[in-house]
């Protein structure tokens, strides 16, 4: 019974890992922009949920404020910070520090303002109940995989079918033949960054209602997000899904064998033995092509 | 009576991160004709087509369009005029079935939705070959095949100026001549103007109306192919 509410909880932490980290594949995927902020856009979203949450704004502008203000936050930053450097043909790694400064200081004004402690958004549906004899899930988890499922399957659609989805699988493989197609690679970059933050929203919501925020908890977020992308296959979004799904229920199952505290090394195992053996990821690009 | 100019480079300089790559190039394209671009690696043959097509701005020097100035414009203003361009290299996207790359090309280009069958339709008059692998990722197509894709999609926004930049690379002479031939008949057929840049010298000639020679980017000789054939120093080199 224990292996079986261990299992729900992997998948529930999965489908989370998999959205936050699909949306930075899907970025990095197209953009070849290494995006490390994109951890404060999950904090931003997620604090935006929680200010709404406490303000008594309800439930619909708390969703809304989180998903514009995560929108926001990823289109200024692309557009302001990433757009200025790559004009000026600036390396991965001026990307990087860049991307990586800037979380640093969302996460200290976040901190400033909401202090630097837990943070839980309260929900009725956040209480576990017996669904079986020894087995407690609470309904979030379950919204939590249907919200994933939802989600992957709307992404899905717009990538095969989508002109957007098709010019950013484009922009992926051949950012100058884009421009010879008469195609704008700054808007498609652009989409890729609207699509990605949207992406973090609600992994940014539960958690604030299941784990609990604290500013810090971006770099977790990037961390995992990071591996998922790389064990699933850089550039590869349906492999990043698979890996985040893995990720979160190989971080519960190994609660059977080591103590919570553990479970952060477990991921990164995960991602030293995928660099050993496989460094292509699960569905990497010399794989999937 | 000579034939009208579509497109032309004046006095153009352009390269990349301040070294000039082309310099002092003029070179005009004019109505149904083929106009073919010799030169070795270096030479700065496609840098002027990136020039022409606004993938790349020059630095000195004027380029026009039926007359009308075009030296600012991006690729997208260019190709609202008519003007297409087989890239060098693969000019397909490999994650991207045949189907989608036309379907993008024409979504990137404007096409009413509703002309959309028939442009394809028309293209695969031209190049029938291509509705074996409609449905497949362009990755999984040879090189003769990914090139004929390439030139599909320039082709389905029936443009009046085609740029084809070294569409031999990889290719049999054979299969060269097999995917030029449609194009050369095309071409006289619809009174296409085409600039076609290329190292394979002796390929290239036989569709050619005229010939351009470059070397370190200028250019250096401009005659007709039957002339080029006759300069045994040129040949030799080329």
């Amino acid at each position: 019974m224990l292996a079986l509410q261990l299992t729900i909880t992997g998948l529930q932490t999965g489908a989370l890992y998999a959205l936050t980290a699909v949306g930075f594949s899907l970025i990095f995927g197209s953009t070849r922009i290494f995006h490390f902020a994109h951890g404060a856009t999950f904090i931003i979203a997620a604090y935006l949920f929680y200010y709404m949450n406490v303000s008594g704004y309800g439930l619909i502008a708390g969703i809304a404020a989180a998903t514009a203000g995560a929108i926001a936050f990823g289109l200024l930053l692309n557009r302001f910070v990433y757009v200025p450097i790559q004009r000026d043909e600036g390396s991965f790694f001026t990307v990087f520090v860049a991307s990586f400064g800037i979380g640093i200081v969302v996460q200290n004004v976040v901190g400033m303002i909401f202090g630097r402690g837990y943070v839980t958004v309260s929900t009725p549906l956040s209480f576990s109940v017996e669904i079986m004899e020894g087995l407690y899930v609470a309904p979030i988890a379950w919204i939590s995989m249907l919200c994933a499922a939802v989600f992957f399957g709307i992404l899905w659609g717009f990538l095969k079918y989508s002109q957007m989805g098709k010019a950013l699988r484009a922009l992926a493989d051949n950012p100058e033949l884009v421009r010879v197609f008469g195609l704008n690679p700054r808007f498609i970059a652009a989409s890729a960054f609207t699509i990605g933050s949207i992406l973090v929203v609600p992994a940014a919501i539960i958690s604030g209602a299941t784990s609990g925020l604290n500013p810090a908890m971006g770099h977790h977020v990037m961390l995992i997000s990071l591996a998922a992308t790389i064990v699933g296959g850089i550039g590869s979004v349906p492999g990043t899904l698979l890996a985040g799904l893995a990720l979160g229920l190989a971080e519960s199952l190994a609660l059977l064998y080591v103590d919570s505290q553990w479970t952060e090394a477990v991921t990164f195992a995960i991602l030293f033995l995928f660099i050993i053996i496989r460094p292509s990821g699960l569905l990497g690009r010399s794989a999937a092509h | 009576m000579s034939k009208s100019v579509v497109l032309a480079a004046h006095n153009i300089t352009a390269g990349y991160g301040g070294h000039p790559a082309i310099n002092d190039i003029s070179v005009e394209l004019r109505e149904d004709e083929v106009l073919c671009l010799i030169g070795h690696n270096g030479a700065g043959k496609s840098t002027l087509m990136k020039c022409l097509f606004g993938l790349l701005a020059s630095e000195a020097g004027s380029i026009t369009i039926d007359g009308e100035e075009t030296t600012k414009e991006t690729a997208r203003q260019v190709a609202d005029r008519g003007v297409a361009m087989v890239p060098e290299g693969r000019g397909v996207f490999p994650s991207l079935s045949v189907r989608d790359i036309f379907s993008l090309g024409m979504h990137a280009a404007g096409i009413p939705k509703k002309e959309r069958a028939d442009r394809v339709d028309w293209v695969l008059d031209i190049l029938p070959a291509i509705k074996e692998f409609m449905n497949r990722p362009a990755g999984t197509l040879s090189g003769g095949q990914q090139q004929m894709v390439s030139i599909g999609r320039a082709l389905l926004n029936r443009p009046r100026i085609l740029l084809m930049d070294e569409p031999s690379i990889g290719l049999a002479p054979k299969l060269f001549q097999d995917l030029l031939a449609p194009i050369r008949a095309l071409q006289q057929r619809e009174k296409l103007s085409i600039l076609l840049v290329e190292q394979n010298v002796r390929e290239a000639l036989k569709i050619s109306d005229r010939a351009v020679v470059m070397k370190s980017g200028s250019m250096i000789w401009e005659g007709m192919p039957e002339e080029l054939h006759d300069n045994e120093r040129l040949m030799e080199l080329y």
